[in-house]
């Protein structure tokens, strides 16, 4: 027999109670929200996280997957955000769509796992990982495959600095508008505008740079 | 290579993302409409990027996992004075009873290789699940293949034992896929299983009984 692990598991809770939830101004509902917002006027929590969970679990995820710099910090910022999503619930206040609020919290799950993992690079100065894939070549443009591409631009995402890929990936990837954003990063849309505009020739050069020219 | 004309990066790609209408030179200046078509694309491939990728199958299951740990950890303990919390512990040490066994899952694969990954097998071999249900009146121990077949429930299957408060049972993995032990424990009946691990765990949770997740299997 070999290859014994313990797993310490999850302890026990109470039923909980969930208060009918105060009136919201339901001025930006996105479509399909409407069930979720159904669930919570009943005070239903665990329906509304259930059904939160299934319209954007894959899509806060991508955006993670993005955001961090491996898988597990991405599963870590993608299950907390949920679980933060749950304990919020009763206080969300209806000042943006549910779609925001959420990527909201995702936004700040993932730019705190970025500092501790960085903080916990720089004491412990760790090997870099080798490449998954070799790097493209720089001329093998007409080869790159699509899988490549995507590699590279993942890779390019990745040398933005977080607040920059994070108003980015927003943008282009989850198409949350910048008065949106601008609620969720405290900062003015039209800053917001200008650093992702200037952000997008950062980005081309340095897909040029790897041969994955858009 | 650097395009004669950079207007469209210093201003277009601006004026784009303030929604303002383009300026006219945009329209016939050829590196400028080079420059609006590379970055039409840029941005269809940012919209598209991570398109293929899935959460790992089990993912909701370890929210309300994750959820139910948190219930069980008020805030409010972290608010009681350092002196408060040294006392409060000092009393439970010696005034109360000791605490009986907190619930646990052990999982072994048998007849795995000494260098078998931690979280890898080969179809036929076993995985031998040992869980501590700390005496509680509802308890079922489960196993679930890639997030919705209900492989194993204990009691109920003929590889299930119950000594005591432990129950234990072998199963068989006989194809490739990912398998996840979960054990459900409550005072009141447990919900029916078989909707898939991530319904039966929210439903579980829902009703305030305890899940536990053990580490899920990869079988290849």
């Amino acid at each position: 027999m070999a290859d014994t692990r313990e797993i310490l598991l999850s302890p026990s809770f109470g039923p909980f109670t969930v208060r009918p939830r105060a009136m919201m101004r339901r001025t930006d509902i996105v479509a399909g929200e409407d069930e979720v917002l159904a669930a919570l006027e009943r005070g239903d929590r665990h329906a509304a996280l259930r059904l939160l969970m299934r319209d954007y679990g894959t899509a806060v995820y991508r955006y993670c997957q993005q955001m961090v710099e491996d898988d597990d910090l991405a599963d870590e910022a993608h299950q907390m955000t949920f679980v933060q999503a749950y304990e919020g619930l009763l206080r969300f206040g209806g000042r943006s769509s549910l779609r925001t609020w959420l990527f909201g919290i995702a936004r700040h799950r993932c730019l705190d796992l970025l500092k501790i993992s960085r903080r916990r690079q720089k004491r412990f100065q760790l090997m870099p990982e080798l490449p998954d894939q070799p790097a493209p070549a720089e001329t093998a443009e007409e080869n790159l495959t699509v899988r490549s591409r995507t590699s590279a631009l993942s890779g390019c995402l990745r040398e933005l600095a977080p607040r920059v890929r994070t108003a980015v990936l927003l943008r282009f990837q989850q198409g949350v508008t910048y008065e949106e954003m601008s609620g969720l990063e405290g900062e003015r849309a039209a800053t917001l505008q200008a650093r992702v505009a200037r952000a997008l020739p950062v980005l081309r050069r340095c897909l040029e740079r790897k041969g994955a020219a858009p | 290579m650097t395009p004669a004309c950079d207007r469209f990066e210093t201003e277009g790609l601006l004026q784009l993302e303030r929604g303002e209408p383009l300026d006219e030179h945009f329209v016939t200046c050829p590196d400028c409409l080079e420059a609006r078509a590379a970055y039409a694309r840029l941005r269809q491939d940012i919209a598209g990027i991570g398109a293929g990728d899935e959460p790992p199958a089990d993912w909701e299951a370890r929210v309300w996992a994750r959820l139910a740990e948190r219930k069980r950890r008020p805030r409010w303990i972290w608010l009681l004075a350092p002196v408060g919390a040294a006392a409060l512990a000092a009393t439970l040490f010696f005034a109360l009873p000791r605490t009986p066994a907190e619930p646990s899952l052990v999982q072994e694969l048998v007849e795995a290789g000494p260098t078998r990954r931690a979280t890898g097998a080969h179809p036929g071999e076993r995985l031998h699940l040992r869980a501590e249900t700390a005496g509680s009146p509802q308890a079922e121990l489960r196993v679930y293949r890639n997030g919705r077949d209900l492989l194993l429930r204990c009691p109920g299957d003929a590889s299930c034992q119950r000594k005591g408060s432990e129950l234990s049972a072998t199963l068989l993995l006989s194809s490739p896929g990912t398998y996840q032990a979960v054990l459900v424990l409550d005072d009141d009946p447990l919900p029916p299983p078989g909707k898939g691990l991530d319904p039966d765990a929210g439903a579980a949770f829902a009703q305030g009984a305890r899940v536990l997740l053990g580490e899920e299997i990869a079988v290849r």
